[in-house]
């Protein structure tokens, strides 16, 4: 952790829940308040200071796609999303509503600690202003519009460079293949993903050592794309 | 009539002699019957004589007697009305013979003195014929009419047992009543399930052997079925060996013994046995049709209850798995915890034990999302190497101890499939492999291009299939004889990995060169037609 424990919102109504990530989070450094329901939930992050929400989807009062949807009316703190249903539909609905991530009950504390971290320094990142990316070998420097292998300059088409772009503007972020391909092809050709995958194939040609196995460019299944978290700060593993 | 033996009911008419006489006027009007007539004619000069006697009576009481040729009217009409024409034409020459004999002079001759008296009989007689003529007419009507209405009523008595029969066995009985009522004979009827060859005999003795072999024709399909044919014993009776059912004879010959019968009559109640029997065929089949469609409902409404009750059971589980779990994990990785081993290893018994649980709760749901019909497959195109990468991926924790390796040629054309539900099948075929394997053994997952197909196939060094498990592999809830016992499982796992490869449009097969040497589990998806062309297509 780069910042001092930082502030976590949990909202669920089952006390369980809430009780093991209240030990899991506090252990990993993190403060933590708690909210039983949507109103409450909206309150305390209006209350306090936050930088990370988890919020369930099943709240008593009202349904927790509200609660992002009110949330994100005024603030972009990072909210990583609980749910039992695992529904490729509705992951896509709420990332585009604004979710930073979507994680299914149930779930294992290691996985939410590992996707908290990568959420709060994206936000860290957008903080700072930061115009270079670094994910492994591989660097994107959004200002000078160059993408690197190692120390190789890479020759990118129009679209991949954009592909690139789209996502590396919230590095870790899913972005769903509607929103990629409403970006790139334009809203015609929101539903043409073989589009993208042909554009993702070359582009794994190019920036991976095994296309095969991705580890840069990653796929999630049914939802759309994401990079992978971006190297840490300081952190030199270029080579 | 239900306690009957299975394979063949039969009746003789009841015939009853009461009825006969009295009720039974088509034997009658048809000259069958030599003792109905006697009876009539005897009942006519009874009558006769009475009248004669009552008249000599009142004549020697009395000084003169005075209509005696309309007196002997009575008689006439009585036998008309009651026994028809001919006792009423016998009653009208005794009754004419008494008068000239016992009462006109010259008395006890046939001779008549008075001319005004012979006119007298002669008027009479023309009377009493037309008298007994329009009587018997009358008779003749009203016995119709009653013949009718039983006909009638026996029908619908008919079409009652018809309908209110549950049974086969309800229905033969109606028809074997109804047919006997009609015909006034025997009825015999095989029924359909005994073997074709030798259609069940009834009371040996019963049926003659020409009409047996009539019966098996039928049955055998020789002869055919919806003719019917007629065959004559060697007593000369006719019978009529007809199928219930026109279009088949599985439901069941009937054999009918019609007497002797002239070629009108017989065409006559050959017409009836037919529109009864084609009732009774209808009935049949609905009765059939009926079960089958109770039974299909019920089977569906347990299977919507069951599936019902293991998708509201499942939610309510997880809830608490959820925090089960995740509390293990926290346990797991705490410092207090993991500073000493004992507990640590306890607390990732329950991490594991929770996890599977999980899987196993995630299979009921899936499975009743496949038995509820509720999957549907929301197709794009998908990249194989991601949909193998996410299945790896996933695959639960325990099986990590297992190296899987991928071998995928990078020029694979995309699929058109719900990647989602491939990468589920997938991970249900690794979890297979990966639980009869031998921990350390080597998954490997191949895949290639075979014409218009995507193959993949995931081979492991384990327990193998033996011809029982190949057999069975695709059942519901299956499970391998030899693992029942040492090898956790609900038998979900190739049932639902089959299901969602269907979905897509896919086959799934299982190969294994025996017991303990591997299985390889392989995939087909179809390559849709226009897929190099939109390969083209984007790669500007």
């Amino acid at each position: 952790m780069t910042e001092a424990s930082p502030n976590v919102l949990v909202v669920d109504d089952e006390v369980q829940i809430r009780r093991f990530l209240r030990s899991g989070f506090e252990l990993d450094g993190y403060s933590v308040s708690e909210a039983e329901s949507g109103r409450d939930a909206i309150r305390a992050a209006t209350l306090r200071p936050t930088d990370l929400i988890i919020l369930d989807l099943a709240l008593p009062d009202v349904d927790g796609s509200q609660v992002l949807e009110r949330i994100r009316s005024w603030s972009n703190v990072p909210i990583i999303i609980l749910s039992v249903r695992s529904s490729e539909m509705e992951k896509v609905r709420l990332f585009e509503m604004g979710a930073d991530d979507y994680v299914t009950k149930p779930f294992g504390m290691a996985e939410l600690l590992a996707r908290s971290k990568v959420v709060l320094r994206r936000k860290a990142r957008a903080t700072t202003g930061d115009s270079v990316i670094r994910i492994g070998r591989l660097k994107i420097d959004l200002a000078a519009r160059n993408v690197f292998v190692g120390d190789e300059r890479l020759t990118l088409t129009p679209k991949e460079y954009r592909l690139l772009q789209i996502l590396a503007q919230y590095p870790g972020n899913v972005v769903t293949h509607q929103e990629l391909l409403k970006e790139i092809w334009g809203l015609p050709h929101i539903n043409d993903t073989h589009y993208l995958r042909i554009v993702v194939r070359k582009l794994r040609q190019k920036i991976e050592s095994d296309p095969n196995h991705p580890t840069i460019l990653l796929t999630e299944l049914g939802v759309g794309y994401r990079l992978a978290p971006p190297n840490e700060p300081g952190d030199s593993s270029a080579h | 009539m239900k306690q009957q033996p299975p394979h063949t009911v039969e009746t003789i008419a009841p015939m009853p002699r009461l009825r006969a006489v009295s009720e039974n006027a088509a034997q009658w009007l048809r000259g069958a019957g030599d003792a109905g007539r006697l009876t009539g004619v005897v009942g006519a000069l009874v009558l006769v004589i009475a009248v004669t006697v009552a008249l000599a009576a009142i004549k020697t009481a009395l000084v003169d007697v005075p209509p005696i040729v309309i007196t002997y009217l009575i008689p006439v009409l009585i036998a008309a009305i009651r026994w028809g024409f001919v006792p009423a034409l016998t009653a009208t020459i005794g009754g004419a013979a008494c008068a000239a004999f016992f009462f006109y002079k010259p008395v006890h001759t046939f001779y008549v003195e008075d001319p005004a008296r012979r006119m007298g009989l002669l008027i009479f007689a023309l009377v009493a014929i037309v008298a007994a003529h329009l009587a018997g007419r009358m008779r003749r009507e009203s016995e119709i009419v009653r013949k009718r209405e039983k006909e009638i009523s026996d029908l619908y008595a008919f079409s009652r047992r018809l309908a209110g029969g549950h049974s086969t066995a309800d229905i033969f009985d109606a028809i074997q009543k109804h047919l006997s009522t009609v015909v006034g004979r025997k009825v015999a009827l095989f029924e359909p399930s005994g073997p074709a060859n030798r259609p069940a005999p009834i009371g040996e003795s019963d049926v003659p052997r020409d009409i047996r072999d009539a019966v098996s024709a039928v049955v055998a399909g020789k002869a055919d079925a919806a003719a019917g044919m007629t065959v004559t014993d060697d007593q000369g009776d006719i019978w009529l060996v007809h199928a219930v059912s026109s279009k088949t004879p599985d439901l069941g010959v009937v054999a009918i013994d019609l007497g002797s019968q002239t070629p009108e009559s017989e065409k006559e109640i050959r017409a009836r046995i037919e529109a009864i029997l084609h009732d009774a065929a209808v009935t049949i089949e609905q009765i059939g049709l009926a079960h089958a469609i109770t039974e299909v409902r019920m089977r569906a409404e347990s299977d919507r209850f069951r599936d019902a009750l293991i998708g509201s059971v499942s939610h309510e589980l997880r809830t608490p798995l959820a925090s089960i779990l995740g509390a293990a994990t926290v346990l797991c990785d705490a410092p207090a915890i993991a500073a000493e081993a004992r507990l640590a290893a306890l607390a990732n018994v329950v991490r594991e034990e929770s996890e599977r649980l999980n899987n196993e709760i995630q299979n009921l749901l899936d499975a009743t999302r496949i038995s509820g019909e509720a999957l549907q497959p929301k197709l794009e195109w998908a990249e194989l190497s991601d949909v193998v990468n996410a299945a790896v991926e996933h695959r639960p924790n325990r099986f990590i101890a297992h190296s899987i390796e991928v071998d995928l040629p990078p020029e694979l054309p995309l699929i058109h499939v719900d990647a989602v539900l491939i990468e589920k099948a997938l991970g249900q075929i690794l979890a297979n492999s990966a639980k009869y394997s031998p921990p350390g053994s080597t998954i490997r997952i191949r895949g290639w291009r075979d014409d218009r197909v995507v193959a993949i196939a995931v081979s492991d060094e384990g327990a193998g299939l033996s011809a029982e498990d190949s057999t069975h592999l695709g059942e519901r809830f299956f499970r391998g004889r030899r693992h029942i016992n040492t090898t956790p499982g609900s038998g979900l796992g190739f049932w639902i990995a089959n299901a969602f490869i269907a979905a897509n449009g896919g086959a799934i097969d299982a190969a294994s060169a025996g017991e303990g040497k591997g299985t390889t589990v392989t995939i087909r998806l179809p390559i849709p037609a226009n897929v190099d062309q939109l390969e083209s297509i984007a790669s500007d």
